[in-house]
């Protein structure tokens, strides 16, 4: 248990986190962060543009997690069919040299690193305007794929990045890997 | 055919599609879970509409404030699905209303634009 709750807030304060959430991710709650956050950014007059930025990216990646985190809760973990289980993630939202940022992590397999690794390097060096081309041939070319997103995700999150996103797996064991992605608005 | 309505969640946005007025309006933030389980039955409904009217001029308004990469993506379907029925002789004009303060909004709205043969796509600006 964390002994000092206070000192453990003021750091938090300190390295200016907005948001640190850390367990299990539902629709609601990606509701309730992204909606809070825009009500403080409101409040603060920050600009509709980059209010709206930091909302998209929280929302892809808290969707994500819901959609795709290996660490799951639930009665009886079907590998193959993980819906309608609780997914688990940490996301955290701070600011720091003038930048909003936002950082996401999940469990992911190792097995699917390799091509993770290769759909995310493709659109970490893309400029504005390609990714703005794939964006649009990835939205009608995944048509008829059977998908609860798009698949459009990582591309999104970059679109609305100021900075090249950066990512990279951490290997827990032989079967799972950590994955974060941090975002610069 | 009955109008569809639903009611606008946190997430998912408000349908008022008033056939008698050949006024279709979606409006409000969408986010999903689940995109398709929520779209499907708007589509079906959106198909169904299309294929009864005649020569009527149709008016559909996106007004969004915002929305996520799969709803983009179910969007593109609708705007497709219209897109082929202007080609076949119906009258729909889109309606795309943007808060002027929201450059994604626009940017996205002129690449539907861009993406389409037929359909005529309009941005409107707005103040709120």
């Amino acid at each position: 248990m964390i002994d000092n709750l206070f000192q453990f807030k003021e750091q938090l304060n300190t390295d200016n986190i907005i948001f640190c959430i850390n367990g299990p991710f539902t629709q609601e709650l990606t509701s309730g962060i992204a909606e809070s956050l825009k009500q403080k950014m409101d409040l603060e007059e920050v600009s509709v543009s980059t209010t709206m930025k930091l909302f998209s990216v929280l929302v892809e990646k808290a969707q994500n997690i819901i959609h795709y985190s290996v660490e799951r809760a639930a009665k009886s973990i079907h590998e193959d069919e993980p819906t309608g289980t609780l997914a688990f993630g940490i996301i955290i939202v701070g600011y720091e040299n003038d930048h909003y940022y936002i950082l996401g992590g999940n469990k992911v397999k190792n097995i699917h690193v390799k091509a993770l690794t290769e759909k995310l390097s493709l659109v970490q060096k893309m400029n504005k305007d390609e990714l703005k081309k794939y964006y649009n041939e990835q939205r009608k070319k995944e048509r008829k794929e059977n998908h609860k997103g798009a698949g459009l995700g990582f591309i999104e999150i970059s679109r609305k990045a100021s900075s090249p996103i950066e990512f990279n797996f951490q290997k827990i064991d032989d079967t799972y890997s950590f994955f974060n992605i941090t975002t610069i608005i | 055919m009955d109008n569809l309505v639903l009611n606008a969640t946190k997430y998912t946005p408000e349908i008022f599609f008033d056939y008698e007025k050949n006024l279709l309006k979606i409006s409000g933030k969408s986010y999903p879970e689940d995109t398709s389980q929520f779209y499907t039955p708007i589509i079906d409904a959106l198909e169904k509409y299309i294929d009864e009217i005649q020569d009527q001029n149709v008016n559909l308004v996106f007004d969004i404030i915002y929305f996520n990469s799969s709803t983009s993506k179910v969007f593109m379907d609708i705007f497709d699905l219209l897109d082929g029925a202007v080609k076949e002789g119906k009258n729909i004009v889109v309606n795309w209303e943007y808060n002027k303060e929201n450059d994604s909004l626009l940017e996205y709205g002129t690449e539907f634009k861009e993406d389409l043969k037929y359909l005529p796509f309009n941005l409107q600006p707005k103040d709120d």
